[in-house]
């Protein structure tokens, strides 16, 4: 009995195979049957059993879970949606989207949401045309790069060094501030263009100091080397088609190189010792010539003063001598007497020794006159003759 | 066919690679050749969509952009026989695809055969200038000239030279030590010269002061004697104009004066007796 039915679900599975899907209702429910008489490991067998025959494997296939017809229909359906899904895009409103179809560009859309055939048919490109990218040369910011100026640098010095017009060596170091100008041209025109503009901007450089003196590149004349810089770098990234717009170019530092600097800061002291000492000397001045004013105007006040001390003098001793005068004239030989008198009373008075000898005894007196010796003085003497 | 899906997965997929064989695609930043049987067909063709014969004809790519070459740095001599150390780079891109492939084949290979153009030409070219010209007054020049000659130069193998730029003109080291030398030497004659005329200036401040105060002490002294002067005329002349009234008179006064002024302490006088001091009556 058993091998009957073996048999006959044998064949019936192989009828299964070639048959349409609705006909499983029907297979099953003898399945079921069978199932009901035979113990559940002999009815396992005959789906496991089978090893032989390539067919088999894809029959299980087609038979696990395979929708009938229309389910298939939905399945294709809903991965055709899927895939038409995939095409939507955002774009943010610091970018743009560049949409190529089988690899063309097609056209460039704004920001918001927009549609594109997913691929393989157009792909989507979103550059941030906003974003302000930075390229160094001559330094490397350490921590805080990109963004930010402030913190740690690190010089590279086969970079920065640079030679002017003049045939000096000088260490430049600056950096380029740059965007995307033309979303496409940057795309799909250059390889490459973060190293395009850090050379073409080394070579600009290095031809605007080339056309520079040292002194103006180190003192007054970096605006100057700075706008030129742009320009020629626009120009050349121009040339080659690239797409970016050049914002700044910047000059971090530019000083002569490190062998030389204390040269030039002598230059620097020197300046200032100039200054000084001629400061100094303006300092003596101005304290030299009031003072020696000073000293005039004392001179010429002092002569004033003697100027007016010998007029008054003279002023006294004359009205003096004017009232005296009068006075003689109304009794000259009467006060003569008087004036002699009191003269010689006060010089007698003050004569410390006096000699009083007859007249002549005295022209019979030796004049002895003793000299007390040459280191003192003599005494003035009076001889009265008659 | 309708009852076995399986078939259709399998149509689909035989669909799908028969479709990529006889369609390609070149991308915006490329172009494209079609080989057939390994020989290249007569046309380049650009971005988009594009239809060949399956299995027979398969596609070659070319980068169609601006493409880079950087030299390694070289030393070049100006006519002026001094060194100079050159460091260019060169952007070209390939505008004949055909020639390329039939002269170069890759990217590689064209900037090897870049480089020894690039480098010949621009030496030869460095060597008819001196150094100051290649530095500044004609380095803009023998960028151009260097670019066209090379230009013309590849333009053979399909290639077109946008720009040949140099990058660095420096020296060599040891001229690099002569030439701080030189300018360290420049910045101490600077220096010197500022100091120089701050001694300079301040030695004529200096002597400048010195000579106007000698100039205002002298004035004041003259002014001064000329002042003592009129006044000790003035003086005298008072003197004289009182004293000539009574010529006499002051001759006597001033006589008794000076006997007093000069008899002082300490004088020993001889008087004889019949001097008018001892003898009123006459």
């Amino acid at each position: 009995m058993n091998w009957d039915w073996d048999k006959l679900q044998e064949k019936r599975q192989r009828q299964q195979g070639g048959t349409p899907p609705p006909r499983q209702q029907n297979d099953t429910e003898p399945e079921d049957e069978g199932q009901d008489r035979q113990p559940p490991r002999a009815k396992r067998a005959p789906f496991n059993g089978r090893g032989g025959g390539s067919e088999n494997p894809f029959k299980k296939l087609s038979q696990l879970r395979f929708p009938n017809g229309k389910g298939f229909l939905f399945v294709g359906l809903g991965v055709v949606a899927l895939w038409l899904l995939s095409g939507i895009y955002i774009i943010n409103p610091d970018e743009e989207g560049v949409v190529l179809r089988f690899g063309k560009y097609d056209r460039t859309e704004g920001p918001g949401p927009h549609y594109a055939w997913p691929a393989p048919i157009e792909s989507v490109y979103k550059p941030q045309v906003t974003q302000v990218l930075r390229s160094e040369v001559g330094f490397r910011s350490v921590g805080q790069s990109a963004t930010f100026q402030q913190g740690q640098v690190r010089t590279v010095s086969e970079e920065a060094s640079m030679l002017t017009g003049d045939e000096n060596i000088v260490n430049v170091q600056f950096s380029v501030q740059y965007k995307i100008g033309d979303p496409v041209q940057y795309l799909f025109n250059v390889s490459a263009p973060t190293a395009l503009v850090r050379n073409a901007a080394e070579a600009a450089m290095r031809e605007v100091i080339g056309n520079s003196q040292i002194d103006s590149a180190i003192t007054d004349g970096k605006l100057k080397i700075q706008s030129e810089a742009t320009q020629l770098l626009q120009t050349i990234l121009d040339r080659y088609g690239a797409g970016i717009h050049v914002l700044a170019v910047q000059l971090q530092d530019v000083h002569p190189p490190q062998e030389v600097i204390d040269a030039f800061k002598d230059v620097a002291s020197a300046r200032e010792d100039k200054s000084r000492i001629i400061n100094e000397a303006e300092a003596y001045r101005n304290e030299l010539l009031p003072k020696a004013r000073g000293q005039s105007a004392a001179m010429l006040n002092e002569a004033e003063s003697y100027h007016a001390l010998r007029v008054r003098n003279a002023e006294g001793e004359t009205a003096r001598f004017d009232a005296l005068s009068a006075e003689h004239s109304k009794a000259p030989k009467v006060t003569e007497q008087r004036l002699y008198y009191e003269a010689m009373e006060e010089i007698l008075a003050n004569a410390e020794e006096k000699v009083l000898m007859d007249g002549p005894a005295a022209s019979r007196a030796l004049p002895y006159l003793t000299l007390p010796g040459l280191s003192a003085p003599a005494a003035p003497k009076v001889l009265e003759k008659k | 066919m309708r009852n076995n899906p399986l078939l259709i997965i399998v149509i689909l997929l035989v669909v799908v690679v028969a479709g990529s064989q006889c369609f390609f695609t070149v991308h915006q930043t490329q172009t494209a050749l079609v080989l057939q049987l390994g020989e290249p067909l007569n046309k380049a063709y650009g971005p988009g969509l594009h239809f060949k014969m399956p299995f027979i004809q398969n596609v070659v790519y070319f980068d169609s952009r601006v493409l880079d070459y950087e030299a390694r740095s070289r030393e070049a001599f100006t006519v002026d026989k001094k060194a100079i150390v050159l460091d260019n780079y060169a952007r070209w891109k390939i505008i004949n695809p055909l020639q390329f492939y039939r002269t170069m084949r890759t990217i590689p290979g064209a900037q090897a055969r870049l480089d020894d153009v690039v480098y010949s030409q621009l030496r030869a070219l460095v060597g008819a200038y001196t150094l100051t010209e290649v530095v500044s007054s004609h380095r803009a020049a023998i960028m151009k000239e260097v670019t066209n000659k090379v230009s013309a130069l590849m333009h053979g193998y399909g290639v077109e030279v946008l720009d040949v730029r140099i990058k660095r003109t420096d020296l060599p080291s040891e001229n690099q030590r002569a030439i701080f030398g030189r300018m360290r030497a420049e910045r101490e004659r600077q220096a010197k010269q500022y100091r120089s005329e701050g001694e300079e200036e301040s030695t004529r401040l200096r002597s400048d002061a010195d000579r106007q105060r000698a100039v205002i002490l002298a004035e004041a002294a003259r002014e001064a004697q000329i002042t003592r002067g009129v006044g000790d005329a003035k003086a005298a002349s008072i003197y004289a104009q009182s004293y000539n009234k009574a010529p006499q008179f002051y001759a006597y006064q001033r006589w008794l004066e000076a006997m007093r002024k000069s008899l002082k302490e300490n004088s020993k006088m001889v008087l004889a007796n019949e001097a008018p001091l001892l003898n009123p009556q006459h």
